[in-house]
């Protein structure tokens, strides 16, 4: 009820220089002395110890011993700075350390994981949670030790109800549970903040004191958001690793209502991985008031009708549209088994069904069309990538992922949950806050071998329009994001109840859409409706593409239920794993869209304050 | 924390709550703490520019919406201003050192007629109403930015009250009407205007850091725990109110808190845990070392003693509390059920709506609920506090006299007998207040030496021809909803209970007791009471949220008290021992 506070999220990219050594026998723990004694951190050597004890004696009498044991620690220094129009609402410092222990009974075949059962968590303490922040040798031990037990437990109560589960179906999965991977012993030099460097508090009332020349902005809210985070991975596999990452995020919402009552938005939201590479006051102060401009007109045009018909998405549009059409399908994990046949139909509701599952080497793009997914890559152009990193949260090394080679479909992103067309990871298991590592993308570059200039382009959209006897057509310039763009809980949780419904059959809210004239091609603001039907098969019809690609940063959300569907575009820093897309325009030949339309509010009552 | 309990939320990691809501659940149930200002006292101070800038909102607001359809007839407007340190160690080690500065916005618009509004309760106990929630606003005084704010928040909260007025008026005429149908749904009350001065701390956090090491470092010392958790919060809380009524107050208070919390678990399985907590309100008054390291003594001791005590019997028969175990028992059983509101529950079930001037315990007992009240004796009461959250002053009020039921505590939710608020309501932030305890203190006029009240115990054992009785020396309280038209139940869970025996041996410490019955009965047999009294500072939960309180009460006799065996975890005992009492291996 106490709405504020605000969040954050792990990152992606090592900072330091980063030599991967594949260690040769693997299930050999390494003694503490071999790690880099030169800091005064503890952890591995409490990690190593504790994980030693639990691999060779943790066992009930008569059950299984767990195959598998892994912990999972990061520790946390979080700045988070929140101004609106020009005045500091809060600034919070905060340092946690969180663990998570992973335990699995069975073999890599069948185990114990990848069964949502519905039961309540078994034990009292649980497998996860907050331990002390002094690289302690201890009483992380301590820590380790009891949630290892209740790991354990749970491992031991999540098998018994699965295999029940497993023995009512007439046909089990054939899926294994766990691929093998080799072990990773990477142990970085440890990464510590330093907030000194800008002045936070100062940009973030900066970035918004210029919107206070906007009377009729209700409501503005930025975050800053910047996270130093040191992973650390061990398991009974070998794998030993230390990395430190950063990332850090800008989310800012502009909010008001039009004058018949129904309530508008704008955003402007950037994630980078350095603090350092994120934008200048000026410059974000520029982009709200281009925005803040953007939202007055829009509080006026007039609503878009409904229509049918040739659609051209400029590159960022196209770019954050096909984030949305994208991220279920590029994924080629397998979803787990449930008890609870609402989570599979809630999924499937929310766009959450990968359209490419099964259809390695058919074509599912214009042949033009490339697709690749590379967390390896930490910069695009010279500007950094925000969904880089080194290895991922179940200590795989990243890999570039060349997803579709001229329309056909080559490869998936792949956690250690295999899938019905492959078994490996291939370093794509993402989460936040020591999650459920899934798999999801990171940096994904979509590309045409014959894009065309935006002059070209656009002859080709009128031409179409043209063809079709239409006055005028629809240019998309930007879409939607309500999780950065409303502020208020309860409005969002109602705009994504709405959005829901459609998600699955491909309607997608754009922001800023013009009407564009076919005769002159001047363009005229229009209030948004929605756009149907938009899955990955009207992309493979696509009857155009640019030249000039835009990459937009985002946010992945990991929520549950929300993760790995359509919606997970819609993430922010709190809850998202941060992701890149790049994109060159896309004309598609036939959208239908929805006309505009909203819930008619009253207007307040009381006309606005003064705002000087 | 704030990160980590979205955190928490968010992934479902439901485990990991524990760890973190352990010890807030510890001292939610467990009830009376620490104390707060005085009123009358306090001196004046020159009034904030936040009241001036929430005052100008306010007259724009209210010629506007006190003519709308429907009318608003009461607007609130309450800015709290909070610094909040907290210092949070566990097993050795430092778990979060935070500061937090927050400004928080409450909005209240009530909608229709002091008698009709938008929050009557219609079919039962709920309000149409949400909780109205807080807003976060600048931390500078930016006039504009605060205005705009509240402008918008005074919309938001309009709409929904008159929203939910519409519906009351509609559902009104089928519902069924409590026995306190007729009465107002607010009353009228004294506007008030009073400047305090700005409550402030000065503090160090790194010695806290240290501190909560050391003190958690020593629980290791024991296998039988599994788990231990410190914390230590500052919190300087300031108030700026202004309604429509004319009401104008500022004031703060400072609260300082050490909470301690360790968990084991007995050989079949039952979770098993002790709690202590110090509070204090000046800065000089902070627990020494050795205080601190006394109380974990005897929490080790007690966890230990409880890891290999025997499982109690069912039994019936004569108990003794100790006046810590008394107090949280009143406040569970007795003060949450003389809640103004809760008479007006349809089901009035568990209520004393029907009771006033009637005797409901012993003549030579009375309780009043006193929050002006800053100490009793030298201990810190933590439910004190100036004003309520409704801006009305804190008042001393009788609710038992000599054994006879005289009042409620009281909001400005009136009841047909009882038309004024005593100052009662109460709420945490974003909540919306109801009547609530402040410090409540049970007095006895039938006291006896302590040696003699053990006395007077046996003899009562022996009398109901027993070989032992019961002596609860510790009691956690707690309120739990129990589903649709019930939403509350005050449970009472004993956590240190010793058969004391008749023979004259030495006492023996059981574990698992469950009170059985109605515990309000037990209120009428007590026999005796001793002739201290002991004071319980906590933080209570309930309807609208968590606020601070106090219970007091001198150790008593009850003639009958019935428990039964309480059903234990099916979890069992850690596969490993702890890794610090690990000699079989690998340890360092």
């Amino acid at each position: 009820m106490i709405s504020a506070t605000k969040k954050f999220v792990p990152a992606a990219r090592t900072i330091a220089a980063v030599a991967i050594l594949f260690s040769i026998g693997c299930a050999v723990p390494l003694r503490a002395q071999q790690w880099p004694a030169a800091d005064a951190d503890r952890t591995l050597n409490a990690m190593q110890d504790e994980l030693e004890r639990s691999r060779t004696r943790m066992q009930l009498p008569n059950v299984e011993k767990p195959y598998f044991i892994q912990y999972r620690l990061v520790d946390l220094d979080i700045r988070t700075i929140t101004a609106s129009f020009g005045a500091l609402v809060s600034t919070t410092t905060a340092h946690n350390r969180l663990m998570d222990v992973g335990v699995r009974i069975g073999d890599y075949k069948l185990d114990s994981s990848n069964f949502i059962s519905g039961g309540n968590p078994v034990g009292f303490l649980g497998s996860a949670g907050q331990v002390g922040v002094d690289g302690d040798y201890n009483s992380l031990r301590q820590d380790l030790w009891i949630a290892t037990d209740q790991a354990y437990k749970q491992a031991l109560d999540d098998m018994a109800r699965k295999q029940g589960y497993l023995r009512s179906l007439s046909k089990p999965p054939e899926i294994a549970d766990f691929s093998q991977e080799k072990p990773v012993v990477m142990v970085n030099p440890r990464v510590s903040p330093d907030w000194t460097n800008r002045n936070w508090e100062q940009e973030a009332k900066q970035a918004t004191a210029a919107l206070r020349a906007y009377p009729g902005l209700y409501a503005n809210r930025i975050t800053y958001t910047l996270i130093y985070e040191t992973y650390y991975v061990m398991n009974t596999e070998g794998t030993r690793m230390r990395v430190s990452r950063t990332i850090s995020a800008i989310e800012s919402s502009i909010e008001t209502q039009a004058p018949e009552g129904v309530p508008m938005h704008h955003f402007y939201s950037t994630y980078v991985t350095r603090p350092v590479d994120l934008p200048s006051p000026a410059e974000v102060s520029r982009q709200l008031d281009a925005r803040a401009k953007e939202l007055m007109a829009l509080r006026t045009a007039d609503p878009m009708p409904a229509y049918s018909g040739p659609v051209l998405f400029d590159a960022r549009a196209a770019a954050a549209v096909l984030a949305q059409m994208l991220g279920p399908s590029v994924i080629g994990s397998r979803a787990p088994l449930s008890l609870l046949p609402i989570v599979d139909q809630l999924t499937e509701r929310l766009g959450g069904r990968s359209e490419w599952s099964g259809r390695i080497g058919s074509r599912v793009l214009p042949t033009e069309a490339s697709l690749v997914d590379d967390p390896s890559a930490t910069d695009s152009q010279g500007r950094p990538l925000a969904g880089s990193y080194a290895v991922d949260d179940e200590g795989v090394p990243s890999q570039r992922v060349s997803i579709v080679e001229a329309g056909m479909l080559r490869n998936l992103d792949m956690s250690r949950r295999p899938g019905s067309d492959f078994a490996q990871s291939n370093g794509h298991g993402r989460n936040i806050l020591l999650g459920e590592a899934r798999a999801a993308s990171s940096n994904l570059v979509f590309r045409s071998a014959n894009g065309l200039s935006a002059a070209d382009l656009k002859k080709k959209f009128l031409a179409a329009c043209k063809d079709e006897g239409r006055q005028w057509c629809l240019l998309v310039r930007e879409m939607d994001n309500p999780a950065v763009g409303i502020s208020r809980q309860e409005e969002l949780n109602s705009e994504f109840q709405d959005l829901a419904g459609g998600a699955s059959s491909g309607e997608r809210v754009p922001l800023v859409v013009y009407k564009v004239n076919v005769a002159d091609g001047n363009e005229e603001l229009m209030r948004p409706g929605h756009l149907l039907g938009l899955n990955l098969r009207v992309l493979r019809d696509a009857s155009g593409f640019g030249n000039d690609p835009a990459t937009v940063s985002y946010a992945q959300s990991q929520e549950q239920g929300i993760a790995g569907t359509a919606l997970a575009a819609y993430g922010t820093v709190d809850n998202g794993v941060p992701s890149t897309i790049s994109a060159p325009a896309v004309l598609f030949p036939d959208v239908e869209v929805r006309e505009a339309r909203g819930e008619m509010r009253r207007l307040p009552l009381v006309p606005p304050p003064p705002m000087q | 924390m704030n990160a980590i309990r979205r955190f928490i939320l968010r992934t479902q990691l439901l485990t990991i709550s524990i760890f973190i809501v352990a010890v807030l659940a510890a001292s939610a149930h467990a009830f009376p703490r620490k104390p707060g200002q005085a009123q009358a006292a306090q001196p004046q101070a020159p009034p904030s520019p936040l009241l001036a800038t929430m005052r100008a909102e306010l007259d724009r607001s209210m010629p506007v919406l006190s003519h709308a359809s429907p009318p608003a007839y009461f607007i609130n407007y309450s800015v709290t201003q909070s610094r909040r340190v907290q210092v949070m160690g566990s097993n050795g080690a430092l778990l979060d050192s935070s500061e937090n500065l927050n400004r928080f916005l409450e909005v209240q618009v009530r909608v229709g007629s002091y008698e009709l509004d938008d929050t009557h309760k219609v079919g039962g106990q709920e309000s149409l109403q949400m909780n109205p929630g807080a807003t976060a606003v600048p931390l500078e005084d930016d006039p504009a930015v605060l205005r705009r704010a509240i402008w918008l928040e005074t919309d938001k909260q309009y709409r929904a009250a008159a929203e939910a007025l519409v519906r009351i008026q509609t559902n009104k005429e089928v519902q069924v009407q409590s026995a306190e149908e007729g009465a107002p749904d607010f009353s009228h009350e004294k506007p008030k205007t009073f400047y305090g001065p700005e409550a402030a701390y000065q503090l160090d956090r790194k010695p806290w850091e240290q501190k909560v090491r050391d003190y958690t470092a020593y629980f290791r010392q024991s296998s039988d725990i599994i788990n231990s958790i410190v914390t230590f919060t500052a919190q300087a809380e300031n108030q700026y109110e202004v309604n429509s009524e004319g009401t104008q107050i500022q004031f703060g208070q400072v609260r300082f808190r050490l909470e301690l919390f360790i968990q084991g678990k007995a050989p079949d399985g039952m979770d098993l845990n002790r709690y202590f907590n110090f509070d204090w309100v000046d800065s000089k008054e902070e627990p020494s070392n050795d205080a601190v390291f006394a109380a974990e003594k005897t929490m080790r001791s007690e966890l230990e003693g409880l890891v290999k005590a025997p499982l109690v019997e069912p039994y019936a028969g004569p108990s003794m509390l100790t006046g810590r175990a008394a107090a949280v028992f009143f406040h569970e059983v007795f003060g949450h059920r003389d809640e103004g509101f809760r008479q007006k529950d349809v089901s009035e079930g568990q209520t004393f709506a029907r009771k006033v001037g009637e005797p409901i315990m012993p003549d030579f007992i009375s309780i009043v609920d006193d929050p002006t009240r800053l100490r009793l004796n030298k201990d810190v009461l933590l439910g004190s506090y100036p004003f309520d959250d409704e801006g009305v002053p804190s008042q001393r009020v009788v609710l038992v006299d000599k054994g006879v039921l005289k009042g409620f505590e009281m909001s400005r939710q009136p009841l047909k007998e009882f038309p004024n608020s005593n100052g009662h309501g109460r709420r945490q932030l974003g909540a919306a207040p109801d009547s609530r305890q402040g410090n409540l203190i049970v007095e006895s006029n039938r006291k006896v030496s302590n040696a003699e009240l053990r006395r007077l115990f046996i003899e009562e054992i022996k009398k109901q021809g027993k070989t032992f009785g019961l002596l609860f020396d510790d009691i956690a309280g707690g309120f739990t909803f129990t589903g649709r038209g019930q939403p509350q139940a005050f449970r009472v869970e004993p956590l240190v209970v010793y058969k004391v025996y008749a023979d004259g041996r030495p006492d023996e410490l059981v574990r698992g007791v469950n009170i059985v019955g109605t515990p309000l009965l037990s209120l009428m047999k007590i026999v005796a009471t001793g002739d201290t009294t002991d004071v319980f500072n906590g933080y209570c939960g309930a309807e609208s949220g968590s606020v601070p309180v106090s219970a007091a009460a001198p150790p008593m006799v009850i003639s009958e008290m019935e428990v039964e065996k309480k059903e234990s975890s099916t979890d069992r005992p850690p596969v490993l021992p702890p890794p610090a009492h690990d000699h079989s291996g690998d340890k360092q």
